[in-house]
């Protein structure tokens, strides 16, 4: 038997939650979620290294058999493709910020907080490593339950409602997934929900378009899409630093990831039949989402509404099914990952000391904190697409294969681009430039080495992936090409 | 008529057993004065009980008495469950049971009494001693709703239940004479014989027969219309003996529903006959299960009384556990038998929650604030509340999934959805009581508990009964096939 790295980075963290709530009193809590996240980021080292890029299929399965129930076959199955594997190291990465973020921030009822940030973490590395539905549904459900606590319990003035209504809308989903999740194992019981067997089978095309409707309504949820967005905003503004980060660092690509992993391979026909109602929304959210995002005050509100745009240009990389499109949009979910998590970060922070989230009440920040509004507007450019940073490329390749695809979708993404970088440079002007706002005299803004340390990997990687994103985009070619649909790149 | 063979008696030892236990209560009931011994007795008779009765389990299945009992894996596999939730419920009666007002022995004679009624109703092959066994059953359930007879609620529950009961007992016992005017026999293999010979399934002596006697079994496991007495029953008795009710009682129940309805599915011979009958039966089940599921859910979001809050949803949970068996398949009632097993203990576990907090009250308000105050019973109700709702890796998960799929394997989608549309209304309803002790203030300044222990607080029988229910929530969602493996349909 050879070493599971899968199930132990899914694990590991369960085990320290576990830890945390037995045995972490007072400080200690902190410190095992820090020992358990630093650990789980260690163990994904091997899963790198070892990973071979040029080999089709999955990698480091863990199989064993589990359910067997009649004519019901589903194994514990686990393992890695170049899709699914970036994905897994930035779960790793974002919750470890999280811990930083979360160092002084959360002062009540730590034991509960660093437990339900690991369970979490457990519920992202295994959603993103789940090699059957079933596995991947469970954990899909799994990571509800401790974000609902992340936002209800240490959120806003408003968070018992953000929190139930995030529930609901992701529950509402997921039960029509659940339903679609087994009239599939119904249909094909012999493949027992694996994905690479559900790949190979053909299904009656009515079915596929039932299913793919079924599917739809989870994921649109999650990623989410117009006009399914709406819970967004509440749980982004009344979550605590670390839920937002989770939320928009990992839970919206959740969505994204399944149409990638489940629709696209196992219902080719119906993806086809909704090809152009998928690409209309997505424009459509882009727009509107940029539209929405323009007119907030708050900043939180303002950075999640941006999400709901940016998550546009993801949907629509996907759904114009060219290799470079699609390639991008992976690309593009993890830089939204990263830079959507940085700028979280850098509001809470902020708020940390501030209390406050309107934009009027900032003003002139770079005054007393150089450190900090250099690294906003690193992060500000590159969520606005700079050249150079990391979601220029992204975005470039996707709106390459809109203009493919029909120019008019094209012109309307680069609309998109454009409101995008209005709403975060005027953004940028208001909290940071100008002359400093009464209210934060006497304030000390200036970030700690704790946080400039929390905030320094995700600003390498918006740099690193912006010069080099080979670096990503090469674990992509091959599994992007196997999807079927795709029309290669030549 | 022949005499009954000695060796007969065999088949009945676990309900000997119990009934023995009883009996010595009784007989030394003047010198019991604590609830301890009676509790030990009960406890040690259940354990008994459902070791023997695993003892018995058959290779292939045995009848005595004159083809009137039988022992088979369907039997066997609801009397270890009995049994199961009898030693629960006992443990569980040691907080609850006031040696000033209610005397332990009889108490605990009766609960004895009451489950090998239930033992004997389920091995039946007969509508007479089905019959028999429901009606000890009831009977003694009567009178433990109204045991503590200086409460004025108590009384007035025990009144309500006695009526409606009787009522049902009355349209059962009318529906027996009527199936016997039809087809001449009480056992349900010459009346699935005749059926299937003689083309009685239109005839309407034999419906209006049938349907009395489904009304008076559906009166036993609370499905909607016949509910109406539950919700007031559990409220106004003991919480151990609503979650007795709730329970071991319901299972039987549908244990004694699965054997009619099997009689019926599985005639040899005839398929003509079959055809226009089984759709028939499944009509009225699904029906059933509908209405129960839909009432259920809805009418629990306006409930402030835990206990009756418990009773709607496991109104609710008496429909989606009829699911199972609307296919007529074997599959279909192996996922009934699942999900009766893992609803009984999560329920329990439920309930136990409520009596360990007795202090606070049973209304809602009760738990603001718990998870502040006592964190490790906030954190166990939380996995009940979790498992009820259906959120995998919990039991009530594995146990919605096999009903569901066996709904979708018949083809009845519009079923299967609306199942899983109303679980997100029964979430609603249970996170509503994870809100309040998770993310309220407690209104009562009680001092903060980080380092509770259960046992510091209760006895250990209730925490020893509500670890054993928190393992088979977890057990039987991570490995759902460990548990009722051995569940087979009659």
């Amino acid at each position: 038997m050879t070493y599971p790295a899968l199930t132990v980075i899914t694990f590991l963290p369960l085990l320290g939650a576990a830890g945390i709530l037995l045995l972490g009193r007072g400080q200690r809590a902190r410190w095992v979620a820090l020992a358990t996240t630093l650990a789980t980021l260690a163990a994904m080292a091997p899963l790198c290294s070892g990973f071979d890029k040029t080999k089709s299929g999955l990698q480091f399965v863990d199989l064993v058999q589990w359910i067997s129930m009649g004519n019901v076959q589903i194994n514990y199955q686990l393992g890695v493709d170049g899709i699914s594997l970036p994905f897994i190291v930035l779960s790793g990465l974002l919750t470890l910020l999280c811990v930083g973020a979360s160092w002084t921030a959360i002062r009540t009822r730590d034991r509960e907080f660093y437990a339900a940030l690991l369970l979490a973490e457990t519920a992202m590395i295994g959603l993103f490593a789940a090699a059957n539905f079933f596995l991947f549904f469970i954990f899909w459900e799994l990571m509800v339950v401790p974000l609902f606590l992340l936002i209800g319990i240490w959120g806003g003035s408003n968070r018992v409602y953000a929190a139930l209504k995030f529930l609901l809308f992701t529950l509402a989903g997921s039960v029509l997934m659940l339903v679609g999740m087994i009239a599939l194992q119904v249909a094909t019981p012999e493949a027992g929900l694996n994905f690479k067997q559900l790949t190979g089978t053909t299904l009656d095309t009515t079915l596929q378009i039932w299913l793919f409707l079924a599917f739809l309504a989870a994921f649109a949820v999650k990623v989410p899409m117009f006009p399914v967005h709406t819970w967004l905003p509440d749980a982004h503004t009344e979550a605590p630093t670390a839920g937002s980060v989770i939320l928009a660092g990992i839970l919206l690509k959740m969505g994204a990831y399944g149409f990638l992993r489940v629709a696209l391979p196992v219902l080719p026909e119906a993806v086809q039949i909704f090809l152009m109602p998928m690409l209309i929304i997505s424009v459509v959210a882009i727009i509107y989402g940029a539209y929405v995002t323009l007119s907030q005050t708050d900043v939180k509100r303002l950075i999640a509404y941006s999400s709901v745009s940016h998550m546009g240009f993801v949907t629509l990389g996907i759904f114009t099914l060219d290799q470079r499109a699609v390639e991008g949009a992976i690309l593009q979910m993890i830089n939204h990952g990263i830079i959507s998590a940085a700028l979280f970060l850098c509001v809470g922070m902020i708020y940390e000391r501030t209390h406050t989230r309107e934009i009027k009440d900032y003003g002139g920040v770079a005054k007393t904190a150089p450190i900090y509004a250099t690294l906003l507007a690193l992060f500000c450019l590159a969520a606005a697409g700079f050249p150079g940073l990391n979601s220029f490329v992204g975005e470039f390749l996707i709106i390459g294969g809109a203009f493919k695809t029909n120019p008019w979708l094209g012109a309307m993404a680069i609309w998109g681009v454009v409101l995008g970088t209005t709403y975060l440079l005027w953004l940028y002007y208001r909290m940071v430039i100008g002359e400093m706002n009464p209210g934060l005299q006497g304030l000390k803004i200036e970030l700690t080495a704790r946080e400039t340390l929390t905030l320094a990997p995700l600003a390498f990687l918006a740099l690193y992936l912006g010069l080099h994103p080979e670096c990503v985009l090469s674990y992509l070619h091959i599994p992007v090409s196997e999807l079927p649909n795709i029309i290669a790149t030549p | 008529m022949t005499p009954v063979p000695i060796t007969d008696v065999a088949l009945l030892v676990p309900e000997l057993i119990l009934i023995g236990m009883a009996l010595a209560l009784l007989l030394v009931a003047s010198r019991i004065r604590e609830a301890g011994l009676a509790t030990a007795g009960t406890v040690l008779a259940a354990a008994l009980a459902a070791v023997l009765t695993i003892w018995l389990m058959p290779q292939s299945s045995v009848s005595g008495f004159s083809e009137m009992i039988t022992i088979d894996g369907y039997s066997q596999f609801f009397k270890v469950l009995i049994a199961s939730a009898l030693g629960l419920t006992a443990l569980l009666s040691v907080k609850r049971v006031d040696v000033k007002f209610v005397r332990p022995a009889e108490y605990h004679a009766l609960l004895l009494l009451a489950a090998a009624g239930m033992m004997f109703a389920v091995s039946s092959l007969d509508l007479m001693t089905l019959y028999l066994g429901l009606e000890l059953t009831t009977l003694c359930s009567y009178v433990l709703v109204g045991i503590t007879v200086d409460k004025p609620d108590s009384n007035e529950a025990a009144i309500k239940y006695f009526l409606l009961g009787s009522f049902a007992s009355a349209l059962f016992l009318y529906g027996m004479a009527l199936i016997y005017g039809a087809t001449g026999a009480t056992d349900f293999q010459t009346i699935a014989l005749v059926l299937s010979e003689s083309g009685l399934g239109s005839d309407p002596l034999f419906v209006a027969g049938a349907g009395l006697l489904t009304a008076g079994l559906a009166f036993k496991i609370a499905a909607v219309p016949f509910h109406a007495w539950a919700p007031d029953a559990y409220e106004g008795a003991h919480a151990p003996v609503a979650a007795f009710l709730a329970t071991a009682s319901k299972a039987a129940g549908l244990a004694a529903l699965g054997r009619v309805c099997w009689a019926v599915f599985k005639t040899p011979s005839n398929q003509l006959q079959l055809d226009k009958l089984l759709p028939e039966v499944s009509m009225v089940l699904v029906g059933l299960a509908a209405l129960s599921i839909i009432v259920g859910s809805i009418i629990a979001l306006a409930q402030t009384n835990m206990k009756r809050l418990l009773a709607y949803s496991s109104i609710a949970h008496a429909g989606y556990a009829l699911l199972g068996f609307i296919s007529g398949t074997d599959a279909g009632a192996v996922a009934t038998m699942t999900y009766a097993f893992l609803y009984v203990f999560m329920t329990l576990g439920a309930f136990g929650i409520v009596i360990a907090l007795e202090d606070r009250g049973e209304t809602l308000d009760g738990y603001q604030g718990l998870a502040v105050q006592r964190p490790k019973t906030a954190a166990l109700m939380l996995l009940f509340l979790l498992s009820l709702t259906g959120i995998p890796p919990t039991a009530g998960f594995m146990a919605k999934f096999v009903v569901i799929l066996n709904v979708v394997q018949e083809g009845y989608y519009a079923l299967a959805i609306l199942a899983v549309a109303c679980s997100v209304i029964t979430a609603f309803v249970y996170l509503r009581v994870a809100v309040l002790m998770y993310m309220k203030e407690s209104p009562v300044a009680a001092a903060a508990d980080p380092d509770e222990t259960l046992s510091s607080r209760l006895p250990l029988a209730v925490s020893a009964a509500l670890a054993v229910a928190a393992l088979v929530t977890v057990i039987g969602g991570v490995f759902p096939g460990v548990l009722t493996s051995w569940a087979v349909a009659p």
